[in-house]
């Protein structure tokens, strides 16, 4: 809508400014900032179960309404697209829906027995001088590009 | 008051186009290291200020006194961590940027969030991790506000 923001925000703004948000939420709520938290309370709601941590909600929502924000509001760069195209151009669709879908199966699995995720264990975990959030991140960086290298040896180098 | 947070957080990665398949690809191909530094970045700023906040006695707004929680590494952290590793790999995505990208119009994103409630249901019905660990709910008293 309008073109406040650049097309990419550089790392260094970025970055600390999450490290400010996080410590932020400490002083406010003393809790972590993660987001595997919020689909876990989100499914929680969903089973009607009764120790739900109801901010974790409206953080999954405020998530999306922040994305909408700054792909949307303030830059024009949201348009309607699968997101995959360049798993797409390599393997096409059908293929691309479902080996999304088992990634998506698998990290979500993997989050909730490692008890974080990216924002959770890598940013929020290690930032507490967590050792088990250490062990966590450097276990998921390192099987992260393991598994891409695979990737782009089954892909014949396109991915 | 988590909506507000979640939008700060969600915009942050938007304008930083985490929730690209081709920005967390181009990372984990080590073709880029742009998301390497807004990681570290961000862990040195968070993990300076919590360590000097923790020095002293310091209250926080809701919650009483900021405390830090610290575990030592389990077996599910390890196993775990390293299926998430894979999964992020595939999908291209972790959790909060799977939201983003719904809402930047990656209509895949919808897939993703459904794998991750899927995964999550399933790891939860196996109940490996009981509790859920530091880069989680901290089990307080705060458990059921709603803010």
């Amino acid at each position: 809508m309008f073109d406040l923001l650049p097309e990419r925000l550089a790392w260094f703004i970025v970055g600390p400014s999450l490290g400010l948000l996080i410590v932020t939420f400490f002083l406010v709520l003393n809790q972590p900032l993660g987001a595997s938290g919020a689909y876990v309370h989100s499914l929680k709601l969903i089973q009607r179960k009764t120790d739900v941590a109801v901010w974790r909600i409206w953080y999954f929502f405020g998530i999306f309404l922040g994305g909408i924000l700054t792909t949307q509001i303030f830059r024009d760069s949201g348009k309607i697209r699968s997101g995959y195209a360049s798993m797409i151009e390599v393997i096409e669709g059908g293929p691309t829906i479902l080996i999304v879908f088992v990634g998506a199966v698998v990290m979500g699995y993997g989050a909730k027995v490692a008890g974080g995720c990216t924002s959770g264990h890598g940013m929020c975990g290690t930032s507490q001088r967590s050792v088990a959030s250490m062990v966590a991140t450097g276990t998921f960086m390192t099987t992260a590009i393991l598994t891409t290298l695979v990737i782009r040896i089954l892909s014949g180098g396109d991915l | 008051m988590g909506l507000l947070f979640g939008a700060c957080f969600g915009g942050l990665l938007g304008a930083a186009n985490l929730h690209e398949y081709d920005t967390i690809h181009a990372m984990l191909r080590l073709d880029e290291f742009d998301v390497y530094g807004l990681m570290a970045s961000a862990i040195v700023v968070a993990a300076g200020l919590l360590w000097w906040l923790e020095r002293r006695p310091t209250s926080t707004v809701f919650d009483g006194t900021l405390t830090l929680q610290r575990s030592r590494p389990k077996r599910h952290h390890i196993v775990g961590g390293g299926l998430f590793g894979i999964g992020w790999a595939i999908a291209g995505t972790c959790p909060a940027p799977a939201l983003v990208m719904v809402s930047s119009g990656a209509l895949y994103g919808l897939i993703v969030i459904l794998g991750i409630f899927i995964g999550i249901y399933l790891g939860d019905r196996n109940n490996i991790s009981s509790s859920f660990g530091d880069g989680e709910h901290h089990s307080s008293s705060e458990e059921f506000i709603s803010l």
